[in-house]
């Protein structure tokens, strides 16, 4: 597991946090909300094109080990409702993003649920290992001054940096959640 | 008779027995949380919290044995309940599997 909270600089503000009334504020600034807009939108349209993406495999785990019959027989039954609660969750997320109001515990959920699905899928793309914990841009670069090379190691850095980025978020989400409990 | 036992949230669709396991073993069925490098650990700790009820002591214990030793016992009880306690745990992001308790 990932303990991306010891490397979190403790401020009093964070970027969400919950009211006396129960309800929550996400206080992003407008660049921060497109770009998120702009990933939970990309998530939405890779999920509704497919499942099968191997990028895509932690959000739809196996659910028995060693039995493949009764596992298949599982997702026939149930990874439809998954997909569509994910789905449904990224909605509620593109319409609280898009907003400057007050969120419901519901919502910050939905919101917490598809922030971590995307932490999940960009871990995937980048091959993110226990080891990798701690260590900044540790990255695929090399001295090699092909473009192609250069240009990898730039996508590399790029979907680490928003990696780090929605841990810092979830981790502050997480903790306001936490305070409503 | 198929061998899946499966409760579906859906209303009118038909439940199917598994006979087989049921005579089997009375041992109840286990949820395990399986280890990945990727959840965050307070995350992991809060949707044992919200999910199953758990204090804070005792939901970063589960989390820790996850880290630790890759994985950890979350709840147990009958095979319905814990396949909704894995696609509960599915929803959220985790690595859950059920099994048949060992003896």
């Amino acid at each position: 597991m990932g303990d991306f909270g010891a490397r979190v600089v403790v401020k009093n503000n964070g970027p969400v946090f919950r009211l006396k009334n129960g309800n929550y504020r996400i206080d992003l600034a407008t660049d921060h909300r497109k770009l998120l807009t702009q990933l939970v939108e990309q998530l939405r349209d890779s999920l509704a094109t497919t499942t099968d993406d191997a990028n895509l495999r932690r959000l739809f785990p196996t659910a028995y080990n060693n039995d493949a019959k009764k596992d298949a027989e599982y997702q026939r039954l149930m990874r439809d409702e998954l997909l569509e609660s994910r789905l449904a969750a990224i909605d509620v997320t593109i319409k609280v993003i898009a907003q400057d109001d007050e969120i419901s515990a519901e919502e910050i959920d939905a919101f917490a649920r598809s922030i971590n699905s995307l932490r999940l899928v960009l871990g995937t793309t980048l091959d993110i290992a226990e080891s990798d914990y701690g260590s900044q841009s540790d990255t695929q670069q090399s001295d090699d001054s092909d473009s192609d090379e250069a240009s990898e190691a730039d996508e590399f850095l790029i979907q680490k940096e928003l990696y780090e980025y929605l841990g810092w978020l979830l981790e502050w989400t997480v903790g306001a959640q936490s305070s409503g409990l | 008779m198929s061998e899946f036992t499966f409760a579906s949230s859906q209303p009118g669709q038909v439940q199917e027995i598994d006979q087989s396991d049921e005579t089997k073993s009375d041992r109840p069925w286990i949820v395990i949380v399986w280890n990945d490098p990727i959840n965050l650990m307070s995350y992991v700790t809060f949707v044992f919290q919200k999910l199953f009820g758990y204090s804070l002591e005792k939901a970063t214990e589960l989390m820790l044995d996850v880290h630790h030793k890759g994985r950890a016992v979350v709840s147990s009880g009958s095979r319905e309940r814990a396949e909704f306690d894995v696609y509960r745990l599915h929803e959220h992001g985790l690595w859950a599997t059920l099994e048949h308790e060992s003896l």
